[in-house]
């Protein structure tokens, strides 16, 4: 019986190596997304490895190892962005009202590594959970097939989505200012 | 330009510089097991502010003469325990780590929100309801007994009026609260009947 037990220990720690050896930068990225502040970014990033650990001692290979890695991640960040959201009354916008603050004068000026990537977490800090989802796995190069495994959606929805998500950030991205996205639906 | 500026992200968001987070397994282990004893003390914590709420009326139960203010402390200690029991009851329903990788995260972000929507929506059947009737009952009590003193008679409408003003109050508070509460499971009621319609576009 022990024996079992420390089996399934030693499971537990080997597929949590592979997890977050082949999927530990694409989670650090993923927590970005959810959230702002360094301190509890790094709080958050805890709270998904220690879940993450925990929820493989029930791996049953039912889906792949990075479906399971990312729905626990997106699901704990979920969690978390509920549990802000409730407590700091934020609003949580959907894609069609997304916006960003300041406007951009040139592509090249854009380009700049970390103004963009600032730029970019601006925009999808603002998201509600499912749109970040859906946004962040796609920033992943994950295709509507996994997005939709991942997520819940149908592959049409999610190919639905993206393509909303495009026209959205490339406009809110490049262009800044507000734009009518209506017209997009 | 929507697939070049798509890309374009897609490789800012990949070069970003990350700080990687290395957790060794014996940290994780660690953290763990501080996780289990931070419930166990969260728990403990409630169980001794019951503990404090059940004594306070215990001993006046016990104490004070008027047989109705003792019925209210007899009641609100019953209602205490309810509480508490309830409190257990929804700490043994946490959510486990493996759920949420069995979740879709449509399902995972629906069930999240049905809870909170319950545990707003309920609020006043477990955490308000299980102390109005000590609360009256003590009050009530707490009045006769006063209005029974020999100079009571003199300033009754005083008195009628002191303790109207406190039942008001608490019942004014106990409103508020549940009004807050509805309003806010409303909110996630509606965040909840948008994922159905995207569940059933699916």
């Amino acid at each position: 019986m022990e024996t079992e037990s420390a089996i399934r220990t030693s499971r537990q720690d080997e597929l949590y190596q592979e997890a977050a050896a082949s999927h530990g930068s694409a989670l650090e990225r993923l927590v970005r997304g959810y959230e702002a502040d360094p301190d509890r970014c790094r709080d958050l990033s805890q709270e998904i490895h220690l879940a993450l650990w925990q929820s493989l001692a029930r791996f049953d290979r039912r889906c792949s190892l990075r479906t399971w890695v990312y729905r626990v991640a997106h699901n704990v960040a979920a969690s978390h962005v509920i549990r802000d959201h409730r407590r700091n009354s934020r609003t949580l916008v959907g894609l069609e009202t997304v916006e960003v603050q300041a406007v951009v004068e040139d592509r090249e000026q854009m380009l700049d590594q970390r103004q963009a990537i600032e730029r970019l977490l601006q925009l999808i800090q603002q998201l509600k959970p499912l749109d970040r989802q859906v946004i962040l796995s796609r920033l992943e190069d994950m295709d509507a097939a996994s997005i939709a495994e991942i997520t819940g959606i149908s592959p049409g929805n999610v190919a639905t989505k993206i393509h909303r998500i495009k026209n959205i950030l490339a406009r809110r991205f490049y262009e800044g200012g507000i734009h009518d996205e209506r017209s997009l639906q | 330009m929507t697939n070049e500026a798509c890309n374009d992200m897609a490789k800012i968001w990949k070069n970003q510089p990350t700080a990687r987070v290395n957790i060794s397994l014996e940290q994780l282990r660690r953290k763990a097991g501080k996780l289990q004893s931070r419930v166990l003390w969260r728990n403990l914590r409630e169980y001794a502010a019951g503990a404090l709420v059940i004594g306070t009326f215990g001993y006046m139960a016990w104490t004070i003469p008027p047989l109705l203010p003792r019925l209210g402390c007899a009641l609100l200690i019953a209602g205490t325990f309810y509480i508490l029991a309830t409190l257990h009851k929804r700490g043994a329903s946490a959510v486990v780590p493996a759920e949420m990788a069995f979740q879709t995260c449509i399902d995972f972000h629906r069930s999240e929100l049905e809870r909170q929507r319950d545990l707003l929506h309920s609020a006043w059947s477990w955490y308000l309801l299980p102390l109005v009737p000590g609360m009256t009952v003590f009050l009530v009590g707490l009045l006769v007994f006063t209005l029974q003193q020999p100079n009571a008679k003199a300033h009754a409408s005083v008195i009628i009026a002191a303790f109207a003003f406190i039942a008001i109050f608490c019942a004014m508070v106990f409103l508020g609260i549940d009004r807050l509460n509805r309003w806010a499971a409303r909110k996630l009621q509606d965040e909840i009947e948008r994922l159905d319609v995207l569940t059933k576009e699916s």
